[in-house]
């Protein structure tokens, strides 16, 4: 399994360059059944990132990119007056499709924004009194631009709260920039790409995620990292009881990935910047994102059991 | 608002009941006023919590402190006294936590909260209210924890307190620390302005007839006793107080006419040892039972074996004595006999007839003594509380008309009809009986166990205890003066004694009230009586010796910080629980590495370490990985048993950096 999951890293590597750990998480993300949050400025590969993985694992893929006047009819579909047989009939919008990329998620109004992320939570759609289910597997990987940019929605923490993990993806390293700008267009090299990975198989994958063992002195450790959100000053608020379980979730398909038989706490730390670093508030917020860093100070502040 | 600034509404609610509590002791002190006001001003603020619509705005919080202000100075127009000043820091706790919106000014309520409680032993320190205190000191502090905890969990939890109460034993150590090596000064330490004579009763150094039947309605400890060997019987014991020689016919006072002399007595059996802890009073003299024989250095014997001591006026204090139960006091001085026989003006003609009768009769002066007794047996006396009102001449009125008296009354007539028939007699006053504490094993004398005798001077026994209530109520003499004033409040009605045996609930209540004196009485010996004479004395125990009141804070300063670390280390130890044979393999393997320079940090995981080190060391690599795969099979994996243990404690055993 660890070297099928390593062919996949291995063939996004060659669209994404030098950016292994990032894909790591974004693919542990979907082990895990999570949603992915990727916040970054524009340019740096976000909406590769998201189409790489797609066509890797041969999802279906759709793509809506959301802009201030987005409708929740322009994500979910809407039901049009069929004048043949007289009756409404139901147009199925973009969200139902395997994975689902919102691109710049925060330039939509708060209102496009909630359909959304209504659907990832419930994973089906309700519409003129009836709901329809969403296809197997559902991901959505949103992007956004950091908030501090002109014509943004920020996302409510209940709602960025959604998404499994938030990945940042940074500009790329000197060497990994001269292949990107000497090698091939990206987009031409990714329609030549095959999937390396089934739906079946990652089914399969998912299903294995839940089954690795976590020992109690993890469990300890984790809860030690809970608590210590919850009493250090630093934090304005602790971890919620959901975050704890993000994180058990995320390690283990880290884990998993990782080719691990147990979750280690190395399993734990790997994925605890992406897990609960938009999750964290410093206590003197300043606005300014900080959730990375306070995620490395609760990482480096609590010694392990 | 920030939420770090927020008081939880479940805190606010406690901290309403909590302050109440805290200030309750000082109800009894403070004007009625005062009190309904404070609780006024509780139950409005529990109003504001209830709906939470009624904002505690600010022109109300003005209105009530105007009101409380003015309410002040009413009551206590110039401030003057501790009272004023208790009443002034309850109200304003009270206006405190009205206005109680931040977690500033909650820190604020209970730091004034702590204060508070203080203030209570300016008046009482029994080891009750020490017990309350400690009790609201847990409160207090579980609210400043359950305060401090984030905002996100709900209700109160008993964690807090739980929490407090662990605190506040951990906090025993140097409490003790502070409680043995704080300098003391010689007099009381909380003599800082208190009103401590207020409302003290004892015996005056004078007697008229009722003074007595009116202090013997106080159940007050008058003081307790404790005794080297067994107490003696009831009968026997008589404390001997101020002795009363000069009456007008109806006040009895003492003399300053006796010179002092070598007092010497011939003693006719064992001496009995005790220590007597005297409870405050307003007198200067000390009480033994009859007669005294050894005396605490403090202490002056009179010619009269009244026994006073210099500085023991309003405070508690313990002294030891050995006394004699039976004795011989020798010849009669010229100036004892001229004093023993000073007769008052209003002896009337049927008293001397009643004399001269019984001199007729008897042949010795002890005869006629037991005559005068036979009289107040045979004739119909009653001993009662609530002797009626006597005229111009009480002893005349009360040995032929109304018969009805209490020990003063008996005494004083004895002592004049005695000194009548020309035997030097005077008024003893003192204590009589007292109850002994079988869970203390020692003895609690009373105000209601006030007494007054007579002593005769006799030719064959020097001067000789006569009580002639012992005549009229012996159950007096023989039994624990116990008595129920709500049945004996009639006027001039005989006393009723309580028969042994009342109800269930009598008893228990007995039994309750002895076993609280009892833990008293040892708070009192032990921990109130903790003097500076006695702390010298553990000093050189210790061997230091005496120190000065600066080395002695030093001492404590010096003391203190020595146990902070050590009880921060062995709670540190005491908390950790037992290591997993396992994680102990591992940290020493940890520590092998850590010699030669590769430190594990605390955070890091073990293959992260194990990495790092095969980068620093791949010399290592074979033995570290090993170790590393073993200690994540036993420490995370589902892998466990004994093999795989004793192949991993093999490993490390083996492994050399």
């Amino acid at each position: 399994m660890k070297e099928l999951l390593d062919q996949v890293i291995k063939e996004a590597g060659r669209i994404i360059v030098g950016k292994e750990q990032t894909l790591r998480l974004a693919l542990t993300c979907m082990l895990a059944n999570g949603h992915l949050l990727i916040e970054d400025l524009p340019g740096v590969g976000k909406t590769t990132l998201a189409h790489t993985l797609a066509k890797l694992i041969g999802l279906q893929y759709q793509r809506i990119q959301f802009t201030s006047d987005l409708l929740p009819a322009d994500i979910i579909g809407v039901s049009v007056y069929h004048r043949g047989d007289e009756t409404f009939q139901f147009h199925q919008g973009p969200i139902f499709t395997q994975l689902l990329l919102a691109d710049e998620i925060n330039r939509a109004t708060p209102k496009a924004q909630s359909a959304l992320l209504e659907a990832m939570e419930e994973r089906q759609v309700t519409t003129d009194g009836k709901t329809r289910a969403l296809p197997q597997p559902f991901f959505v990987i949103a992007t956004q631009n950091p908030a501090h940019q002109i014509g943004t929605f920020p996302l409510p923490e209940s709602q960025l709260d959604r998404f499994l993990m938030r990945l940042h993806i940074g500009y790329p390293d000197e060497a990994a920039e001269r292949t990107l700008l000497s090698g091939e267009d990206r987009r031409h090299l990714l329609e030549q790409m095959d999937p390396c990975l089934t739906i079946e198989q990652l089914k399969q994958l998912q299903q294995q995620v839940p089954r690795i063992h976590v020992a109690d002195a993890l469990l300890d450790y984790i809860q030690d990292l809970l608590k210590f959100s919850r009493t250090s000053p630093r934090f304005n608020h602790g971890l919620s009881p959901r975050a704890g379980l993000a994180l058990i979730n995320s390690a283990r398909a880290w884990a998993l990935q990782a080719g691990h038989h147990e979750v280690l706490p190395e399993d734990v730390q790997a994925v605890l910047a992406a897990t609960v670093g938009h999750r964290l508030h410093s206590s003197g917020d300043t606005g300014i994102d900080e959730g990375s860093s306070l995620a490395q100070f609760l990482l480096q502040s609590v010694p392990l059991p | 608002m920030n939420s770090a600034n927020q008081i939880k509404p479940a805190v606010l609610y406690h901290l309403t009941l909590v302050t109440a509590l805290v200030v309750a002791p000082h109800f009894q002190r403070l004007d009625l006023r005062i009190t309904l006001a404070f609780l006024a001003v509780l139950f409005l603020r529990w109003m504001t919590l209830y709906f939470a619509q009624w904002k505690t705005g600010r022109l109300l919080l003005f209105a009530v402190t105007i009101i409380s202000a003015v309410l002040i100075f009413t009551v206590y127009p110039l401030l003057m006294g501790l009272e004023a000043k208790i009443a002034l820091l309850s109200l304003m706790l009270g206006l405190k936590l009205m206005e109680c919106r931040r977690r500033r000014d909650l820190m604020v309520v209970l730091l004034l909260g702590y204060f508070t409680l203080i203030t209570h032993f300016l008046f009482d320190q029994e080891i009750l209210l020490v017990g309350y205190v400690f009790i609201m000191v847990i409160a207090l502090t579980g609210l400043m924890i359950e305060a401090s905890r984030s905002t996100h969990t709900t209700g109160f939890r008993l964690n807090s307190l739980r929490y407090a109460a662990s605190l506040v034993v951990q906090s025993l150590p140097i409490m003790l620390v502070l409680f043995f090596l704080f300098p003391r000064s010689s007099g009381p330490l909380w003599n800082l302005g208190v009103d401590n004579s207020t409302g003290q009763t004892g015996l005056s150094d004078n007697i008229t007839p009722g003074s007595i039947s009116n202090l013997i309605r106080s159940r007050a400890v008058a003081f307790r006793v404790d005794f080297d060997q067994d107490a003696p019987p009831p009968r026997q014991r008589y404390w001997r107080g101020p002795v009363l020689w000069h009456t007008d016919g109806n006040r009895w006072t003492r003399t300053t006419a006796l010179q002092a002399k070598q007092i010497t007595y011939q003693s006719l059996s064992p001496p009995v040892s005790y220590q007597v802890t005297l409870e405050p009073s307003p007198n200067n003299w000390l009480y033994a039972l009859d007669l005294p024989e050894i005396l605490p250095p403090e202490a002056t014997l009179l010619p009269d074996f009244q026994i006073t001591a210099k500085d023991i006026r309003n405070r508690r204090h313990r002294y030891s004595m050995t006394s004699r139960l039976e004795y011989h006091t020798g010849p009669l001085s010229r100036r004892e006999r001229q004093l023993g026989l000073q007769v008052p003006d209003n002896i009337t003609p049927r008293m001397r007839d009643l004399v001269s009768q019984w001199r007729s009769e008897s042949t010795s002066d002890r005869e006629l003594v037991n005559h005068a007794l036979r009289f107040f047996r045979t004739e119909l006396f009653y001993y009662t509380l609530t002797p009626p009102l006597m005229g111009e001449n009480p002893s005349d009125q009360f040995l032929f008309e109304s018969r009805r008296g209490f020990c003063e009354h008996y005494a004083t007539s004895f002592t004049s009809l005695m000194r009548v028939a020309g035997i030097p007699s005077r008024v003893v006053t003192g204590y009589q009986g007292g109850e002994l504490n079988p869970l203390g094993n020692y003895l609690i004398v009373r105000q209601s166990d006030a007494h007054a005798w007579s002593e005769v001077w006799l030719e064959e026994s020097g001067w000789t205890r006569v009580d002639p209530t012992a005549a009229v109520a012996p159950e007096r003499i023989e039994q624990s003066f116990d008595f129920d004033l709500e049945e004996n409040n009639i006027l001039g009605i005989p006393v009723i004694f309580s028969t042994a045996d009342s109800s269930l609930l009598k008893q228990f209540a007995k039994q309750f009230r002895l076993g609280i004196d009892a833990a008293n009485a040892s708070w009192h010996r032990w921990v109130l009586g903790y003097s500076k004479e006695q702390q010298q004395k553990l000093l050189q125990h210790l061997g230091l010796g005496a120190l000065s009141a600066l080395k002695l804070a030093l001492a404590m300063i010096l003391a203190t910080a020595v146990l902070i670390p050590l009880l921060l280390f062995l709670l540190r130890l005491g908390s950790q629980i037992k290591p997993d044979p396992v994680v102990r393999d591992y940290q020493r393997f940890c520590k092998q590495l850590d010699r030669k320079g590769i430190n594990r940090f605390p955070y890091e995981g073990p293959l992260d370490f194990a990495r790092r080190v095969v980068r620093k060391r791949p010399d290592l690599k074979q033995p570290v990985n090993a170790i590393t795969q073993h200690y994540i099979k036993l420490r995370y994996g589902k892998a466990d048993g004994p093999q795989l243990r004793k192949a991993f404690h093999q490993l490390v055993r083996q492994f050399r950096a």
